[in-house]
Parts: C-alpha cells; sequence; structure tokens
C-alpha cells in the first residue's frame, strides 16, 4: 500500500514535471525572441561562464543557454512525441492484429518483432537515419521503426485476454466482422496499456534522439538538447571545462526521461493491479 | 516423539515440500533438450539469419552517397580510372545480379572489401571484434552481478529506504543518454574536476611503450575502467529494475509461505526458492540485452577511442563505407541472434518448465 | 552475510581511495625501452600505409618520414629546395628534366638508394592504374621515365611548371617488385620495420590503437633529436586535448578555439597559433553544366547574375565570421591563394574588395529586380519565390555554424535559405548532381598551388549530365582556363607568381567561388619533453600538416625532460607495487568471503 503510494506519488511529481516543461516548451516563443536564438545577432559573448545576466553562460555563438535549454525542449518533445506516435501505433496495429486472428498471422507479426526486438536499435536507427535526407523527420522515423516491438508484445498480450472475454464470443455470434471486433472491443480495451506504454517510448525515443544528433544524423541547424550538445562537442567546450554548456541539455534529457518513465509507472500500475504489488 | 521433531525444524521434511521447480529438481532429472524443441529453435534463427542478410543488402545498397566518388574526393581522377574502381567493387552491375553476387558471398563468410581501409571487412571484424568482446563481456559480467544481486535485494525488502534510493538510481540511470554520462566521466576523472584527480586516461585500451607482464596489465586495467563504468551504468539499470520486478512476482506465492511456514530463515527462503525461480527471466534479459550492449558499446568507443568494433562502425558512417556499414549491420544482428538461440537452448536444462512449453 | 555491512563498507572506502591514489600516478605508465620518445595525439585515420595508396592526410604525412622525396620544400619559406635529388637541369624545349640523385644515400637495410628506384617508383605509377590511385596526377604528363647511373631524366608530353613540387614517395625497388601483382590491394603494414630512407623508419601499427617509428640514425640530412616518433589515434579531439594536459601524449593540432584557449598560459604548455594553408569558401552552384554545355540541374538561376552574386558578398560580414567561428584566429577572406604563401597571394583592391556593406547588398538586388514582397522577403524578378539551399559537411564542425550565420545575414537582406548539413557521401551527389545553391568548401594548398587553380578550369565539368566532376565545381571561364594554360609552362616564378594571381582576380570577379576565411592552424605541446622544433613556414608556422618533415625531423628533448622521465617511471613503480598489493588483498579478501560463504551455506544445509 505504501510502495503503491509513493509509486503514484512519483508519478504525479513526473506529471506535474512534464507538465511545466511543456508549458515553458510552449510558451517559449512569448519571452524567447528571434535574434535570442540567432547565431549572428547572439545576445552574448561566445561560450561566457554563468554572470548575472546570463545565468547558465553562454553557448558556442554566445547564446543564453538559458534560452537554449528551453527551446531545445520544443524539438526534443515533439520527435519524442512524434516517434513514440508512430512506434506504439505500428506497435498497436501489428499486435491488435496478431492477438485477434491469432494462427499464423500470430507466427509470422510475432517472428517479425521478435526479430526487430533483438536488432541492435542504434545500428538500425543510424542506418536508416543515413538513407534517408538528415533532418528532424527523419529522425522521427529512425526512431518510430524501431521502437514499435515492445509496443506490439504489449498490445498482443492484452489483445489476447480481451478475446477470451466472453462479450467478444458474444460479438462474434452476432455476426460482427474482424475490423469491427477490432475497432469496437478490443481497441477501446487495449487503449489504457498503450498509453502506458507510450509514455515509456517516449523516454527512449528522446533519448535516441539526443544519440542520433550527437552522432550528426539529426539536422544541426534546429536547436535541440542533442544538437545543442553536439555542438558544445564540435567547438571542444568538453576539454575547455565550458560546464554550463554541457550540464543543461544533459539534465533536461535525465529529468524530461525520467518523468516520462514514472509517469508511465504510475500508469501501468493503475491500470494493471497485478502489477500494483510488485512496482 | 513428535516433541523432538517440533524441537529440530526443518531437520527432515524439507524435501516433502519441494520448489515447483528450480535448482535442485533440474539436476536430478539431469539435462536433456528436447530435439522438437531444438530444431524449432534452430529454424527460427536461420530465418532471422536470412532476414538479417536480406535487410543488410537492401539497406544499404539504398544508402544515397556515390561511394566512388566519395573515396576519391579532393584529388583528380578520369572517368577511366573512376570506372575501374566501379567495376572493382562490382557496384557497375544491376541491382539482381549485385544481390546474386552477395548472398553468395555472405554465405561463404566473404563480407566484401572495405573501401576507405582496402582490406576485406571480415578481417577489419576480426581484428577489431577482441576489443569490443573485451568491453562489452566484463562490463556485462559485473552489471550483471550487481544488477542482479541488488535487485533481489531491493525486491526483497521492497519499499525499505534501500530499495527506494536503489530503484531510484537505477532510474536516473536508465534516463541517462551514454554518450553524455562518458563526456561527463572524461571531464570528471579523465582530466579531474576540483578536488577529484585526474585518475584514467582519456581514451585508446593501451599506450604504446608498455613491456613486461604486469606494466601492461595494469596498463589495460587503467584504460578499461572509463569506458567500463560507462557501459556498467547502462546496463545495471536494466538488470535491476527487471531482476526487481521478476521477484516481487514470486514474493507472494504459495511455496515461499509453505517454505516460511516450515520454519526455514527468511535468507534461505529466498536464496534457496525465491531466488532461482526468479533467475531465469532475468539471465534471459540479459542476452535479449545485447542489442543495448552493442548500442552503448558504439557510443562509449566512439567518445574513449576504444579500438574496438562500435568505432570501426562510427567511422564507417562519416564516408560512409558500404561494405564496412553492410558488414558490421550482419555482424552485430547475426551475434544477437547466435547468442539468443544458445539462449534458447540452454532453457530446457536450467528450467524444465520450459519443456513442455 | 560474511561481515557486518558498516564494515564492509570501510574495506570498500579503504580499496577505493587507495586506487585513486594509485591510478593518479602519472599516465606515462611504464618507460619506453631506451631514448627518447615524441607521442603525438591524432584524430585522423589511415586508410593504406602504402605509398601507392594512401589519400588520407595522415598516411601522406606519414609517408613524408618513412621516403624520401625528390625534392622537398624549404623550411623558411617553402621554396622547392633538394631532396633525393641533389641537383637537377632543363632542357631547352623544357620538355626534359634531369635530376641528379645524391650519392652515398642508403635504405634502412643498408641497399643504396638509386636513381633506378626512382624511375622504377613512376614507371609503376604510369603504367599500373592501381599503383596510380593515390599520386597518379603527377606523372599523368610523363612521357617517359629513364634512369642512367646517378641521373633520372624525366620526358615531358607538355612543358609543366610543377617538375620541383612532385610529392610522391620513392619506394625501394628491391622490396616492391615483390609486390606489383597485388599492387591495389598491398598496404604495406605486413611487415616491420618497414625499408625506408627517410628520417622516420616505420616499426609498428595498430589500427585505430598506435604507430611507432624510429629515428633513422643514418638519415643523410642529419639523424632526428627522438630517438622514438609515436601517433597515438583518438576520436575525438576533446579526449587528445585532455591527454596533452596529463602528459599521455606530447602534442595536439587541429585545436578548436576553445580548446586553444584552455590550453593557453596551462604550465608546461606551449601553444602556437599560426596562418594556415588552407581556404574556406562558399561556393555557388553557376548551373551545373557539361563540357559540352549541356545544362543541368536544378541551381537557381537567380545566381547566374553577376550583381546578385556580388550582392550575396556583400551581405556577409566575413570579420564576424571570423570572429565567432574562429574565435578570432583567422584572417577574413580574399583572394583563392592564402596569404600563407605570399608569393601567389592576390588580395583585391578595398575599393573593389566585398566587405561587408548591407546597403549595398540590398541596392545590387533592387536593381537586379529581386524585389522584396509584403514579408521582407525577396521574390525573383519574373515574381517567383527564391529560396536558396545551402550545403554543408557534417564532419567540418564550421559548415554547421557558417550555416547559421550565412542564413542569418542573407535573411537579413530579404533571401530565404534552407540549410543541409549531410556526410561527404551525400555531398557529393548532391554537387554531383548539381542540386545545390550554395555549398561551404575548404582546400588545403600545397605550396605549389596548380592542383587547387585546375579545380575551377572547363574540363572539371562531368562528361555527361550527372558524371563525375574532375573539378570541384562547374565553374567555366575561358579567360581562366588560358591563363591556367599559360602559367602550367611558364617557367620564371615571377611571371608564373603574376599569372596566378591574375587568375585569382578572374575568380574574385565573377564570384563563383568566394573565400570565406582562412582559418588559423591552433596547436599545442608539452614544453618539458619537446625543447625545441622548427615551424614552417618562419617566424609564423604550423608544426603539423609541413610540406616537409621539418617540425619532426628537428624537435630536440627537452633538457629537463631526462630527470621527470625518470621520476615517472619510478612513480609508475610504485603504482606497479600498490596496484599490486591492492590485487592480492583483493583476491584473498574475495576468497575469505567466498569461504566464509561456503561454511555457512554448508551449515543452512546441515540444518535443512
Amino acid at each position: 500500500m505504501i510502495a503503491d503510494f509513493r509509486h503514484r506519488r512519483a508519478g504525479l511529481v513526473g506529471l506535474a514535471f512534464l507538465v511545466l516543461t511543456a508549458v515553458a516548451a510552449l510558451a517559449a516563443p512569448l519571452f524567447i525572441s528571434a535574434e535570442d536564438l540567432s547565431a549572428v545577432f547572439a545576445p552574448g559573448v561566445p561560450r561566457q561562464a554563468p554572470s548575472g545576466h546570463f545565468l547558465l553562460g553562454t553557448d558556442a555563438y554566445g547564446r543564453s543557454m538559458v534560452a537554449v535549454t528551453i527551446w531545445g525542449a520544443r524539438i526534443s518533445l515533439t520527435v519524442g512525441l512524434l516517434a513514440t506516435l508512430l512506434a506504439v501505433g505500428i506497435g498497436a496495429l501489428v499486435g491488435v492484429a496478431a492477438g485477434h486472428f491469432g494462427g499464423w498471422v500470430d507466427t509470422v507479426l510475432m517472428r517479425v518483432t521478435d526479430w526487430f526486438l533483438v536488432l541492435p536499435v542504434l545500428v538500425l536507427a543510424t542506418a536508416l537515419a543515413s538513407v534517408l535526407t538528415p533532418g528532424v523527420g527523419t529522425v522521427v522515423i529512425a526512431i518510430g521503426v524501431t521502437a514499435w516491438p515492445t509496443a506490439a508484445r504489449v498490445v498482443r498480450a492484452q489483445t489476447l485476454s480481451v478475446e477470451s472475454r466472453p462479450y467478444i464470443e458474444r460479438a462474434k455470434a452476432l455476426g460482427g466482422g474482424h475490423w469491427h471486433v477490432m475497432r469496437r472491443h478490443i481497441l477501446p480495451n487495449v487503449m489504457p496499456l498503450m498509453l502506458a506504454q507510450a509514455t515509456l517510448t517516449v523516454s527512449a525515443a528522446i533519448l535516441t534522439e539526443a544519440t542520433l544528433a550527437f552522432l550528426g544524423l539529426s539536422d544541426p541547424t534546429k536547436v535541440s538538447w542533442g544538437t545543442t550538445l553536439q555542438l558544445a562537442r564540435a567547438v571542444g567546450a568538453v576539454s575547455a571545462g565550458d560546464w554550463w554548456i554541457l550540464l543543461p541539455p544533459g539534465a533536461a534529457i535525465i529529468a524530461v526521461a525520467l518523468a516520462f518513465t514514472l509517469v508511465g509507472r504510475a500508469l501501468e500500475q493503475v491500470l494493471n493491479p497485478r502489477l500494483q504489488e510488485r512496482m | 516423539m513428535s516433541i523432538t521433531v517440533s524441537a529440530h525444524p526443518g531437520s527432515g521434511d524439507a524435501a516433502a515440500v519441494p520448489p515447483p521447480s528450480g535448482a535442485a529438481s533440474v539436476r536430478r532429472r539431469g539435462p536433456v533438450i528436447p530435439l522438437r524443441y531444438a530444431a524449432g529453435r534452430v529454424a527460427g534463427a536461420l530465418v532471422s539469419m536470412l532476414a538479417v542478410v536480406v535487410t543488410g543488402f537492401f539497406l544499404f545498397r539504398v544508402v544515397p552517397g556515390d561511394p566512388v566518388r566519395a573515396l576519391t574526393r579532393g584529388r583528380a581522377v578520369d572517368a577511366a580510372q573512376l570506372a575501374a574502381l566501379r567495376h572493382q567493387f562490382g557496384i557497375d552491375k544491376p541491382l539482381i545480379a549485385q544481390f546474386g553476387d552477395y548472398t553468395a558471398r555472405v554465405v561463404r563468410g566473404d563480407l566484401g572489401t572495405s573501401y576507405q581501409y582496402k582490406t576485406s571487412v571480415s578481417s577489419l571484424i576480426g581484428s577489431h571484434v577482441w576489443a569490443t568482446v573485451y568491453l562489452v563481456g566484463t562490463a556485462t559480467l559485473i552489471a550483471a552481478f550487481l544488477g542482479l544481486r541488488i535487485g533481489v535485494r531491493s525486491a526483497w525488502k521492497h519499499g525499505s529506504r534501500a530499495d527506494r534510493a536503489n530503484s531510484g538510481i537505477a532510474l536516473v540511470l536508465w534516463s541517462m543518454p551514454t554518450f553524455w554520462l562518458a563526456l561527463i566521466l572524461i571531464v570528471v576523472f579523465g582530466v579531474g574536476f576540483g578536488p577529484i584527480p585526474g585518475m584514467f586516461p582519456t581514451g585508446g585500451m593501451s599506450s604504446p611503450n608498455v613491456h613486461g607482464f604486469f606494466p601492461s596489465v595494469w596498463d589495460h586495467f587503467r584504460h578499461l575502467v572509463l569506458p567500463c563504468v560507462t557501459l556498467i551504468a547502462v546496463l545495471y539499470a536494466q538488470y535491476l529494475l527487471t531482476m526487481r520486478a521478476t521477484l516481487l512476482e514470486e514474493v507472494g506465492a504459495d511455496y515461499l509461505t509453505t517454505a516460511r511456514a516450515k520454519g526455514l530463515r527468511e535468507d534461505d527462503v529466498r536464496r534457496r526458492h525465491a531466488v532461482p525461480n526468479a533467475m531465469l527471466p532475468a539471465v534471459t534479459l540479459v542476452f535479449l540485452n545485447l542489442g543495448t550492449a552493442v548500442s552503448g558499446s558504439i557510443l562509449a568507443e566512439t567518445v574513449f577511442s576504444w579500438p574496438g568494433l562500435g568505432s570501426l562502425f562510427y567511422e564507417a558512417l562519416t564516408v560512409p563505407d558500404q561494405p564496412l556499414l553492410e558488414g558490421l549491420f550482419i555482424f552485430f544482428a547475426a551475434a544477437v541472434v547466435v547468442i539468443n538461440l544458445l539462449a534458447e537452448l540452454l532453457y530446457p536444462i536450467l528450467d524444465p518448465r520450459v519443456r513442455t512449453s | 552475510m560474511p561481515l557486518p555491512l558498516p564494515r564492509r563498507r570501510a574495506l570498500a572506502l579503504a580499496a577505493a581511495l587507495a586506487g585513486a591514489a594509485v591510478l593518479s600516478a602519472p599516465a606515462a605508465a611504464a618507460a619506453a625501452p631506451s631514448g627518447k620518445t615524441l607521442t603525438v595525439a591524432t584524430t585522423g585515420s589511415v586508410d593504406s600505409l602504402s605509398p601507392f595508396l594512401a589519400q588520407r592526410a595522415l598516411p601522406t604525412d606519414i609517408h613524408r618520414l618513412m621516403y624520401d622525396f625528390l625534392t622537398n620544400y624549404d623550411a623558411a619559406d617553402d621554396h622547392a629546395i633538394g631532396g633525393l635529388a641533389g641537383s637537377w637541369t632543363t632542357s631547352a624545349d623544357k620538355l626534359t628534366w634531369t635530376f641528379t640523385v645524391r650519392d652515398g644515400v642508403k635504405w634502412s637495410d643498408g641497399q643504396p638508394v638509386t636513381a633506378d628506384d626512382v624511375a622504377w617508383t613512376y614507371n609503376l605509377m604510369m603504367t599500373n592504374t592501381n599503383a596510380a590511385t593515390a599520386n597518379g596526377t603527377f606523372v599523368a604528363n610523363f612521357a617517359k621515365v629513364t634512369a642512367t647511373g646517378n641521373q633520372l631524366v624525366i620526358t615531358l608530353k607538355q612543358p609543366q611548371s610543377t617538375m620541383l613540387a612532385l610529392d610522391v614517395p620513392i619506394v625501394p625497388k628491391h622490396i616492391w617488385a615483390a609486390h606489383v601483382a597485388d599492387i591495389g590491394k598491398f598496404n604495406n603494414d605486413a611487415q616491420f620495420p618497414v625499408v625506408g630512407d627517410g628520417p622516420f623508419i616505420l616499426t609498428g601499427y595498430q589500427k585505430d590503437q598506435y604507430l611507432t617509428l624510429d629515428a633513422n640514425p643514418n638519415y643523410w640530412r642529419g639523424k632526428p633529436g627522438f630517438d622514438h616518433l609515436v601517433f597515438k589515434f583518438y576520436k575525438d579531439a576533446d579526449a587528445e586535448v585532455e591527454a596533452l594536459k596529463k602528459g599521455e601524449v606530447d602534442f595536439v593540432s587541429g585545436l578548436t578555439p576553445a580548446q586553444y584557449e584552455s590550453l593557453k598560459g596551462q604550465s608546461d604548455i606551449v601553444t602556437n597559433d599560426a596562418p594556415s594553408k588552407r581556404f574556406y569558401a562558399l561556393a555557388i552552384n553557376p548551373g551545373a553544366t557539361t563540357t559540352t554545355g549541356q545544362a543541368f540541374g536544378n541551381g537557381s538561376p537567380a545566381l547566374r547574375n553577376q550583381k546578385f552574386r556580388q550582392a550575396l558578398l556583400y551581405a556577409v560580414d566575413t570579420k564576424t565570421l571570423v570572429a565567432k567561428t574562429l574565435g578570432g584566429y583567422g584572417v577574413a577572406g580574399a583572394g583563392y591563394i592564402p596569404p600563407a604563401f605570399a608569393t601567389y597571394h592576390w588580395s583585391p583592391d578595398p575599393s573593389t574588395a566585398y566587405t561587408y556593406n548591407p546597403d549595398k547588398a540590398n541596392q545590387l538586388l533592387d536593381t537586379a529586380g529581386f524585389k522584396k514582397g509584403s514579408n521582407g522577403m525577396r521574390t525573383m524578378p519574373d515574381g517567383k519565390p527564391l529560396t536558396l539551399r545551402l550545403l554543408g559537411e557534417t564532419n567540418r564542425p564550421d559548415d554547421t555554424q557558417n550555416a547559421a550565420f550565412v542564413s542569418d545575414y542573407l535573411k537579413a537582406v530579404g533571401i530565404a535559405t534552407t540549410t543541409s548539413v549531410v556526410d561527404q557521401g551525400k555531398l557529393s551527389d548532391t554537387e554531383t548532381a548539381g542540386t545545390f545553391d550554395l555549398g561551404f568548401d575548404s582546400w588545403q594548398v600545397n605550396p605549389d598551388p596548380d592542383y587547387v587553380l585546375s579545380l575551377r578550369k572547363c574540363d572539371g565539368r562531368p562528361s555527361k549530365p550527372g558524371g563525375t566532376l574532375n573539378g570541384d565545381d562547374f565553374i567555366c571561364d575561358q579567360n581562366y582556363d588560358a591563363l591556367y594554360a599559360k602559367q602550367i609552362s611558364e617557367y620564371d616564378p615571377a611571371t608564373r607568381a603574376s599569372d596566378v594571381k591574375q587568375m585569382e582576380q578572374a575568380l574574385y570577379t565573377d564570384a563563383y567561388i568566394n573565400v570565406l576565411y582562412y582559418p588559423d592552424v591552433l596547436e599545442a605541446y608539452r614544453s618539458d619533453v619537446i625543447g625545441s622544433w622548427e615551424k614552417q613556414p618562419q617566424p609564423n608556422g604550423v608544426y603539423w600538416g609541413q610540406d616537409g618533415y621539418w617540425s619532426f625531423w628537428s624537435a630536440k628533448p627537452a633538457a629537463a625532460s631526462a630527470s621527470s622521465s625518470k621520476s615517472s617511471s619510478s612513480s609508475s613503480d610504485t603504482g606497479l607495487i600498490a596496484g599490486i598489493v591492492i590485487a592480492v588483498v583483493v583476491v584473498v579478501g574475495g576468497g575469505g568471503l567466498v569461504l566464509a560463504r561456503r561454511r555457512r551455506t554448508a551449515s543452512a544445509e546441515e540444518r535443512e
């Protein structure tokens, strides 16, 4: 019981943090001007240590690290969410189809899923990112295409348990087609768990985005946490000891990824009572 | 006399309440891998390998970027020389013919010739694979040891302060970008930060001018620490969380209550009954996570200049060196498939329940 | 549990502290076998160690150390001086060059170096396509090469003013004759030491780890000051800098301004800021055409307007690029050949120079008919939208930064841009297809400027649409080509220099290739290891990337390094001993734990 409450509390803290981050990201254009993010017209001197004027110092262009970190949330969150949408979409499609149809469809789909599950994600994602034209869209696709198998497994398991319920039998007996059963009966039941799974996927997607950007496979002209770190490394901020350029994007990635994980775990508990005692 | 018996709790009747499965019962039956099960797994792995080979070809064949042009960039080459190079690499043929050549080659174990190093991809992989095995192997062993152990403790005392601290740390590590951790480790322990002296080399696997056995061992150890810690951090969190979750599922199980009822000490209940049952899914995870280890290794090797497959991959990415990327993709994927197959073949030996399923 | 928790913690803490103390011992772990070692950090990679195949910068520079070339470049001012050849003459018709090969020079296996070795090397490159992979262009104009005694006679097809700039490593015939059959695959890394005649002898190579060379005691110009030269490979420039700070390496080049500034003023480290031999430019797509004039690709038609191109240059403040991207370590660009080569450098008259002037840019664009729309962005004269595609390369960090700057500057005068920064493969595809508008471009210039000049000739264009680009872009200017033909057959240095300057002026006026800046080379070395060494050119030159081997050949160990290397080796012994002690403690302790545990387990079993 205590553990239960504690984890929900952690989930609530995570959720509150995410809401704050989202609000900051959405409202960013209101208090961060184009000049603040412009390379040429940046307000500060490049790589300035934190001071009263620039609370977190400036980056390699002389932009305030506060502005850059807040603005970075926009791309990082967008990529994270879009990639998750894609991954969970594919995962749901595959999972529901496998669970509902069973038989050879299930065998083939799960074989494919398992195969994707064991592939080194980063290798596949980098390969995809280098095949397509570099940019934010490519990163979304690369992550989406590699992150769906876990979702597919979870959804299939849930579909199987829903399929065994009596009302599905009834719906089938009443002449409901596959499409009808899947859409009206299975999907609504699978949805909540998919949400929990999606929340966990966002955290992984944000990490992958940063990693791909670090390897130079994203669009370096867009301000994201990953590209900020890549730029910091490219200009040699690491050995110069410019910790104020390295820490904020890294801390932001950790905080947001952690928040998504906490919310996802809390959601899982609420939705799946069997999990309650083990989380 | 009944009184005497109850005075020696658990002395004779332990065998009467055997755990539902576990190490003891397995040993008695002996290792038998059912043939049908094994054949099924091997066939599955073969299909996976085929899929890997096909994907490898088409994925990297559509990579834009004329490799010959990229290779000869920055120097004058005439059209005839370029045509000769294209012919030499076999990329002047139609795609289907290339696929035929490719499949025949891969089956023979020939992964082609690297564009940038002009040596066979197989030999490049051969000369780099041990550095990666050394790094990933050490990290996996340590991470598994620590993660599984602490996971057991956390689960057993779930809700305690220690559990909360351990799970919290694991979740933070889990949310941490690998490359970022590597950079921070270099700044703090490679260079020294504040009162912390720079203790470890910032890159490489060994120093060139070290001679003698002990100095070499010491030199290798010093180089191993930082990249290894980076990888451990990646893997540890996963192992801990999974071990904890699987063990928690067992915690409420009836047979444990029975074991306790017959008076077994809590430590023994845990070690002899609960843990063996939770161990299998956890060990499965260690194998399944090889993919994560490979990804982590690409980043750790890149940042720490570790001369393994990961940095080879990163270097191939920048050209892009198509045959090398293709070869590494096949190798990484095949390694995971093969190790998973081994794990699946070992299950029935470890856990007889698998045989019936 | 075998040990109560607090006690175990204390033990672990003690072990950790002891370990930290041991590990912080100087990193120069064990002393080299004997003699002084100079360790160089590099992020470069070796594609091949065969002089016939290697194209990357690092192995090419290492070949300079391993093999002597026919001629060399003076350390002070880059003028051509003797190498393997002590002297040379030319015939009246400019077609025959006779070189006299130095007497008494020996390969490291004791065999004499002869004119025949040189002739054999050149002839192999002339007759074998694989052998021509790396340096084929140098012999492309050779009709015949023969050797008689110590005389090497080269007969040319056309006069060629670059005959003292043949940067071809000469290999020993008696060793390489055996490798002719597989010259396209032989990487010269099978057997060490590699027989050579340069100031250093290659003794070992571990891919991605290190490459070791030993001083050649019999080198004809004199034995190098260091006994061993080691190149250590890093994937990451930051790691190189850390290694330098800790003394793991003694020299790092190619620093970023941030790294350079972090090293400035550190004890025992000397920094060097040298004007480089490189230009960094913005190339404008003139509209892709083939050598027969057939147009292809989709470069913006706006770029065919000279006023528009010049407006682009007036709109960009190159001084800010130098200040921000280069942190001030560089010189704003003008002529095509960098100022480091005083003989050939040309700079425009200030009245015609494209100095930053947004008003002038706006005015030029207005008069050329590129009107601003209601949103402040300009359109084509016919009202069609105007957006330029800016192309950069992932591996060149400058590109990402400058793309941000250039697009901001162009936006300020009403020109919209989209940026893509891609890998080398994709970059060359896009260039070949002619589907870009603006692209960043950077070349290292040799003491003889012929090669970079040849890149802008009409015949550099592909022979068919999308075919191989032999040059660097699609520029074609008959006047420029005529000047090129004139300078290549001009044997009088002053006249040739004046021709070259005229070519630079033509490029500048056309404004298709616009030099933004010449970035400085930023380097640092440990003064407690290297006492003194030569720059090229002097006094403000580089140590790394020289045309020649002057820095490594002339480097003298620091006087104090004898004592410091001694102390470091003794402290590493202490470290070693402490390490062994700890290892023993851990093993014994661990064994104890296992034993204790065994006993407990056994008793538990008995109880059951």
